[in-house]
């Protein structure tokens, strides 16, 4: 399959196929799979918003004053929506592809590598959607309460965002699952990689970039865009730029990323 | 005279400057069992990977149903059934849904997909099990459910790579009892086994591979004379002509000489074994027909194993 055929590798039913099969997975042993994820960042929230926020004054966002609880409710948003797809992809594929060898008996069929891949990638964005979803709800919760003060109408779009940047954090992920030799190996993507990327986004604390080319990094880097987005319409109602720089970013990972994780699986998986 | 279903020509597959699979034709018919031999690393793995789609030819052709197989993947994919030598069984699922989950895989969708999967449950004895997870099979019943699974979208050609390596004795018969069946009914089956006994029974046909290249095709009788010859002699340890006897055969041509045990086992014509039954006749050995064993061990003593 040419480069263009495992990018559109993902409107072929195979792709979905593989999507469904983790879904179904997913819905047989949905409390283990929803519940102690979905805490994660409901933890962090309290513990950021109730608890840092108290010594935190408000912060100005575009030139309204929020505070901390409220500029961090739209970060662990993004968090999640990175966090969840990236350690899908990494943790969750990897034990598919090297321990339960799911992969090898999907490859079987008429189900090619490009697809697999995919439907890894959308499955990963699809449990992004999910946990962002809970995390929608406990941000919800703490607006009713008063802790936090967002459009809460907005926050029904939250999973969908996710979705789309959902898809470039797996992509990027699948790169690490083909190329670490031990699942033990993973613990170089997760905390040199993913946790300075998840702290250095605009998710729990406002960066200022001093550069051109530390606002440009910023500027291709899907977590902050996503940040970014959810903190604009959730604070303002409004997205500004940061809707078409989520896009834009995400498709600057997503299309390198897959076509160097297939590449890189196919060598993996198929010894090719 | 029935058509191959399955027929590849000039395979070739290289990594690196190491030529794995070197120009390599075989074909299968339909109700046929095709046995695939060779020694390790003569490139049976790779040839199969080859007819299944895993890798792509460097140079050569496949072809299901007189179909190139690089001109519809899909298709051709469709029509094939795959059981690697690896339990790859979803454990995520139940023994019933394993089938029906593989079967989501294909396209045209599966006919009667809830019947088919009650058939194979029952033909392949797994019905007591269907609600269980794979889990709580034995090694016999894992390889049913494997065997089961590439079969349920009806494919007309059938890969089995080492369907009994690890079995006991009794799942091993079981096995070959649904192999038999599975020609009956039509498949193409092409089946690589390490087990000589295995290969002599079920195959129709055989393809000996020997680093990459065919070194004998057909009746499994036929491969056997091809490359051994009439008769195989085992002179035993303690014969004191033991020696002598070895050093005369290979001053004639013998190449295929093994020691297994301490035993002497060569490959004998009817005219060496006279001429040698003349010789030393003090010397005692027996005498019995070569088998596939003979032959196995004969290309891996080839492929610097014995060594």
């Amino acid at each position: 399959m040419s480069g263009l055929g495992s990018l559109t590798a993902v409107a072929d039913w195979r792709s979905w196929a593989v999507l469904r099969r983790n879904a179904l997975v997913f819905l047989r042993n949905w409390r283990t799979a929803i519940i102690p994820p979905a805490m994660e960042p409901v933890i962090f929230f309290v513990a950021f918003s109730i608890g840092v926020g108290r010594y935190v004054e408000d912060l100005s966002y575009r030139g309204v004053d929020i505070n901390y609880a409220t500029y961090v409710a739209a970060g662990l948003i993004a968090y999640t929506g990175f966090g969840t797809p990236y350690y899908e992809a990494l943790y969750s594929a990897y034990v598919r592809m090297f321990y339960q060898k799911t992969w090898d008996g999907i490859l079987a069929t008429q189900v090619e590598l490009p697809n697999v891949v995919w439907g890894e990638i959308l499955w990963g964005a699809v449990r992004g959607m999910v946990n962002i979803s809970l995390v929608s709800c406990v941000v919800a919760l703490f607006d009713l309460l008063g802790v936090v003060d967002v459009k809460v109408q907005f926050l029904v779009i939250m999973p969908f965002l996710g979705f789309i940047a959902g898809c470039a954090f797996a992509s990027f992920a699948l790169i690490f699952t083909a190329l670490v030799p031990a699942i033990d190996h993973m613990n170089y993507p997760v905390f040199l990689i993913g946790w300075p990327l998840s702290l250095v986004s605009n998710t729990f604390f406002p960066i200022e970039p001093e550069s051109t080319a530390m606002w440009a990094l910023m500027q291709i880097n899907p977590v902050y865009q996503l940040a970014e987005c959810a903190r604009g319409l959730l604070v303002l109602g409004n997205p500004g730029p940061h809707l078409l720089g989520l896009l834009a970013s995400t498709a600057l990972f997503l299309i390198p990323c897959t076509l160097l994780s297939v590449r890189l699986t196919r060598r993996r998986v198929l010894g090719d | 005279m029935k058509t191959p279903i399955l027929e590849a020509r000039g395979l070739t597959k290289s990594y690196g400057n190491r030529v794995v699979v070197d120009h390599l034709d075989l074909s299968c018919k339909p109700g046929t069992v095709l046995g695939l031999l060779g020694p390790n690393g003569a490139g049976k793995t790779t040839t199969l990977r080859m007819l299944y789609g895993f890798v792509p030819p460097d140079d050569g052709s496949i072809y299901y149903a007189g179909e190139r197989f690089s001109d519809n993947r899909a298709r051709a994919k469709r029509s094939i059934g795959v059981c690697t030598q690896e339990d790859s069984l979803d454990y995520d699922f139940t023994v019933a849904q394993n089938l029906l989950i593989y079967a989501s895989y294909f396209r045209p969708r599966v006919e009667n997909l809830e019947g088919r999967v009650a058939e194979l449950l029952d033909r392949f004895e797994l019905a007591q099990y269907a609600d269980a997870s794979p889990h709580v099979l034995s090694g016999g019943f894992v390889r049913r459910l494997l065997i089961a699974r590439s079969i349920v979208h009806r494919p007309t050609v059938l890969f089995l790579d080492e369907p009994t390596t690890g079995l006991d004795p009794s799942a091993r018969l079981d096995v070959w009892e649904l192999i038999d069946r599975m020609r009956a009914d039509g498949l193409a089956i092409v089946l690589t086994t390490h087990y000589m006994d295995e290969a002599e029974r079920l195959s129709d046909e055989l393809l000996v591979i020997h680093e990459g290249r065919r070194v004998a095709h057909g009746e499994p009788h036929h491969v056997i004379d091809t490359v051994l010859g009439d008769h195989v002699i085992i002179v035993p340890r303690g014969e004191p002509a033991r020696e002598e006897i070895a050093a005369w055969l290979q001053a004639r041509g013998a190449e295929q000489v093994a020691t297994v045990l301490g035993e002497l086992r060569v490959p004998v014509s009817k005219e060496d074994l006279a001429e040698l039954t003349a010789r030393f006749t003090k010397a005692t050995w027996q005498v019995r027909p070569p088998n596939l064993d003979d032959l196995f061990i004969a290309l891996a003593r080839r492929n610097g194993r014995f060594e």
